[in-house]
């Protein structure tokens, strides 16, 4: 609450700190390194008081197609782990070395420790059975689902072991027994502009897969497996419990992580790979570097089969893609490649140049609740060995999953508060991208003659939940995992879409792509990117993003009626019967407001002759006529949205009306469902009888 | 009385000179999912008929407005149409159950039987039918559990496996067995049935363990005619949605209910065909000794003699 007061409060004045703080010295660029090198150059810097020697941040760019540091960089990782194949555990030290650059003395801070989500008292458990959860049955919870992450012992260099200062705490819930952040305070506090590392010895034991984390048989897919420090935001320390429906939240720096592992796993991992040693003990140690990124993920299994001779020349360099298969999928993967390739060149396109050397696709074990997933330079999908060529379940997968590269990877938003920020607008670039590769209307199938458009599928998550949650709140607030996963993607992808209809497709795309370049390698609030729309557009959207975003107004438009009598109906009636060529019709349609969301709408009217009017209506009053029309022929159709823009209207078959009835389509899909009963009939008798 | 043909043959013969019994059933699964899917029926066209959205279910088939359609609160509940669709179901299997023996009884007449025979014969045999099918039923159930707990126990150990195709071949290999041990206890009960009518046994237990005995002594010969007629059936189903799919227009109604009815007309011949497989069988191996009941209804019917019964009291 404290937390949410703050943000609610006193942003301007936060944000003004902030920016304060941003404007401090820039490190010194450092030029481009060649790959294989794995020293960073450091910056030095203002050390913490007490320390023993010079502690900085590097500016390396060995990962990045880019001559100097791309963002503002808080955290250097330093990890060298081992991981046991056979218990699923890793046994790690961690080097942290932490900039302040809050503006203000640090005396205390908070780590996540993502993997004690996976015990039954936590906070993660206690939400997944009472809002349902995606993962698994938590009534059938075994040993092997759990998961922990202890921290063994922490030092502060120059401040001395401090293991016994740290406490658990539960800001959000003030679960006593969720052990996903930890705190520790510092008897010297940090000044600002120095540089504090800490030394963490920690193990990790991975549930079997939970959350697109953990191992499943022999692969294991390492994510959110070390102490992550918190973000300091407006403010404060912003560093949530970790909870069913969140994510992530953290830093940009560099990570320097070491893996030793069974030397037959095949291993990949974010970042680009600087070392391989073979080691005696028959395991072997991989050595990671990562520029730029704000999390470290890997994965490891003795079958994956590995295609790494894909490059997409991206504006700021040559991006390597490491496609991971599994064996029995080998024969999808120029499938996934393309459609890697096609989501790089559209994001370059639409948004901004990639700037990382790599990239890599991993399809993960089957079965196993990893596919899916989103980590800096590192990403999962998902598919199965039988995939009908009509079905695009990797490509829509593999598209969202890479566009993350984008809208939490380097337009890093907060994913335990602003959801929709990395979902919801992933999910809407994930449309357009989808659209533009498979078609409009068979984006998701097209399949011996059924079609499903992505479009459709984010409007249909969203119409079942559509008043139940807004979608500007806190990840962890919503009602359930429908509303959750309805309105953060679902919503937010629906609005943007419908934005389009308001400020134009062009000035929207325009808006996305100033939005991404001003604040890729940042933290923006929600506002920023309302506010980025306004600007661009040059309109006042408050009164869309109001319902939209801040509210749950529910939007309805409905053709109430329509009528088309004669003008003359006396003489008409005389003359019934006779040629009615030269009759003239007074012709009246009826709309209605069914819902509380307000919002203009054009309107079509067809006449009989082929002639076609379009009307604007403010949609404010609950209904309205339009009328009258007078002419030598009757009204055939009114439609409300002719062009289909609408997206967030909840009922899309009340928004036009034919004068004659048309039972075809009725009959059609009545057809089918008599064909299964009779079917389903004729199966009982001849099982039964 | 058939000779000593092939199960297959004569029970196609069987069918084709009984196709009379083929197109009544077939007009009354017809009519009782006409009623059953009425209340979809109903619903689809209070959305649909006015609406220009609908058109994407006409050219095309928009499984997003589909969805939609059934999401709307004036469709009503899943269960407002799965129930009804599901009740006509039930009422088919169970109208089936109440004039199977007539069929068998025409089957194995060299004669068209006459009407009120057919009647005479179902309503004689209802209750024994009754009996069997709860008999059947237990078997089927204990069965049928037993099996799809190994299956499951398989799968799940398939499923650790880490060849991602073995859980999938474990499946299709447990679900053959399956259908061979359920086809196994059909042929049984098909065989029970065809005695109870055709023999005229009260004490359906005896008629029980006759067709087990039997199905025991020919199993090869009996299963292999069924399962024959379950692969035509299943050719008869993916022909008739792929002759829908690739040569009905989409927005063809007319073509589309009579591609989906022909290919449910022709989805009733094996089950029928496996029936007079079973009528055959029987004539040619369960009927000793062989007595021809003149009926007064001129209709020439064969019929053992149960043991102890005077064959005055057979006559049908």
């Amino acid at each position: 609450m404290k937390i949410r007061s703050i943000i609610l409060f006193f942003p301007v004045i936060l944000v003004i700190g902030l920016s304060l703080v941003v404007m401090q010295p820039a490190a010194s660029a450092a030029p481009p390194q060649a790959a294989g090198v794995s020293a960073a150059k450091a910056v030095t810097a203002p050390v913490a008081a007490g320390s023993t020697g010079a502690i900085a941040i590097p500016d390396t760019t060995l990962a990045i197609n880019s001559a100097k540091p791309m963002s503002e960089r808080v955290v250097h990782y330093e990890i060298d782990a081992k991981y046991d194949a056979v218990k699923h555990i890793v046994d790690a030290t961690e080097v942290l070395t932490y900039h302040n650059l809050t503006g203000q003395a640090l005396d205390h801070f908070p780590f996540h420790l993502y993997q004690n989500a996976f015990q039954q008292k936590a906070t993660w458990v206690n939400e997944a059975k009472v809002m349902g959860s995606r993962d698994m049955d938590y009534a059938k919870w075994e040993d092997k689902d759990y998961g922990s992450e202890e921290i063994r012992n922490l030092e502060v260099v120059g401040q001395g072991d401090l293991t016994a200062q740290l406490h658990y705490i539960a800001p959000d819930d003030g679960n006593k027994d969720d052990k996903t952040v930890i705190e520790l305070h510092v008897p010297k506090p940090i000044a600002p502009g120095e540089y504090v590392q800490f030394k963490i010895a920690f193990q990790t034991k991975f549930p079997e897969t939970q959350a697109r984390s953990g191992y499943r048989r022999d692969f294991v897919l390492g994510g959110q497996w070390f102490p992550k420090v918190g973000v300091w935001w407006h403010g404060a320390w912003n560093c949530h419990q970790y909870h069913n429906t969140t994510e992530f939240f953290a830093d940009f720096g560099v990570y320097d992580v070491k893996l030793t592992l069974p030397q037959y796993e095949v291993v990949g991992a974010s970042g680009v790979k600087v070392n391989e040693v073979s080691n005696p003990d028959s395991t072997k140690t991989l050595t990671y570097h990562g520029d730029d990124i704000h999390d470290f993920a890997w994965t490891a299994s003795p079958r994956y089969k590995v295609k790494d001779d894909g490059v997409f020349q991206g504006q700021m360099g040559p991006v390597k893609m490491q496609i991971l298969m599994q064996p029995a999928h080998w024969s999808q993967v120029e499938q996934h490649e393309k459609i890697l390739r096609e989501s790089l060149d559209h994001f370059e396109r639409w948004y901004g140049p990639y700037p990382y050397k790599a990239i890599t696709l991993v399809d993960p074990e089957p079965d196993s609740a990893a596919g899916g997933m989103e980590y800096p330079t590192f990403i999962t999908g998902f598919t199965s060995w039988f995939m009908p060529k009509g079905m695009h379940v990797p490509e829509l997968v593999v598209e969202h999953e890479f566009g993350h590269q984008y809208w939490y990877g380097m337009v890093a938003t907060n994913e335990f508060e602003d959801a929709w920020m990395d979902e919801g607008i992933n999910s809407y670039s994930e449309v357009k991208v989808l659209d533009s590769i498979l078609g409009q209307q068979t984006s998701v199938i097209n399949l011996a003659g059924a079609t499903l458009s992505e479009r459709a599928l984010q409007r249909s998550s969203y119409i079942g939940v559509a008043d139940v949650d807004p979608i500007a709140q806190n990840a962890y607030d919503y009602y359930n995992s429908n509303s959750y996963a309805g309105i953060t993607y679902g919503k937010t992808a629906s609005v943007l879409l419908t934005l389009e209809s308001i400020i134009g497709e062009d000035t929207m795309a325009k808006a996305m792509q100033v939005y991404f370049m001003k604040y890729r390698f940042t933290h923006p609030t929600k506002e920023d990117f309302l506010k980025t729309i306004e600007e661009v557009s040059g309109r006042d959207l408050r009164w869309y993003f109001n319902q939209s975003v801040y509210g749950t107004q529910v939007l309805d438009y409905k053709v109430l009626r329509i009528e088309s009598l004669p003008v003359n109906w006396y003489a008409e009636k005389k003359s019934a019967g006779k040629d009615d060529k030269n009759t003239v019709y007074r012709s009246y349609v009826w709309l209605q407001r069914k819902e509380d969301f307000v919002m203009p709408v054009v309107v079509e009217i067809k006449f009989e002759n082929g002639e076609t009017i379009r009307e604007h209506w403010d949609g404010v009053s609950r209904w309205t006529r339009l009328g009258p029309y007078e002419k030598k022929t009757k009204i055939m159709s009114t439609e409300i949205d002719p062009d289909h823009r609408i997206l967030i209207d909840r009922n899309d078959f009340n928004n036009s009306y034919t004068a004659e009835v048309n039972g075809k389509p009725a009959v059609k899909v009545t057809n089918y469902w008599q064909f299964m009963t009779q079917w389903l009939g004729q199966a009982l008798a001849w099982w039964v009888v | 009385m058939a000779g000593k043909q092939g199960l297959l043959r004569s029970g196609w013969s069987m069918v084709g000179r009984n196709k009379r019994y083929l197109v009544w059933f077939y007009l009354l699964n017809l009519t009782l999912a006409e009623y059953g899917s009425s209340a979809f029926r109903n619903q689809a066209h209070g959305i649909l008929d006015h609406s220009l959205q609908a058109d994407r279910l006409l050219h095309g088939f928009d499984i997003g407005v589909f969805a939609d359609m059934l999401a709307r609160p004036e469709f009503g509940p899943t269960m407002a149409s799965t129930m009804p669709a599901i009740y006509f179901a039930v009422l088919f299997f169970v109208a089936t159950a109440l004039f199977l023996p007539g069929v068998l009884q025409g089957y194995a007449s060299t004669y068209r039987l006459p009407r009120e025979d057919f009647f005479r014969a179902s309503g004689r045999n209802l209750w024994r039918f009754i009996r069997l099918m709860i008999v059947a039923g237990i078997v089927m159930g204990i069965v049928a559990g037993a099996l799809f707990g190994i299956r499951s126990a398989l799968l799940k150990a398939a499923g650790e496996s880490t060849n991602e195709l073995l859980p999938f071949f474990v499946s299709m290999a447990s679900l053959l067995v399956i259908f061979l041990v359920m086809s196994g206890i059909r042929i049984w009960f098909d065989l029970a049935q065809t005695d109870v009518v055709l023999s005229d046994q009260r004490a359906v237990r005896k008629s029980i363990r006759a067709g087990f005995r039997h199905m025991r002594r020919d199993l090869g010969r009996l299963l292999a005619s069924y399962v024959v007629t379950t692969i035509v059936a299943a050719i008869v189903l993916v022909a008739g949605l792929w002759v829908w799919m690739k040569f009905v227009p989409p927005a063809s109604v007319i073509g589309a209910f009579f591609v989906s009815q022909l290919t449910l007309l022709l989805l009733l011949i094996p089950r029928f065909w496996q029936r007079g497989a079973a009528v055959t069988y029987y004539l040619q191996n369960m009927v000793e000794p062989i007595a021809v009941v003149e009926s007064f209804t001129s209709v020439a019917v064969v019929a053992p003699v149960p043991p102890g019964v005077p064959p005055e009291t057979q006559a049908s």
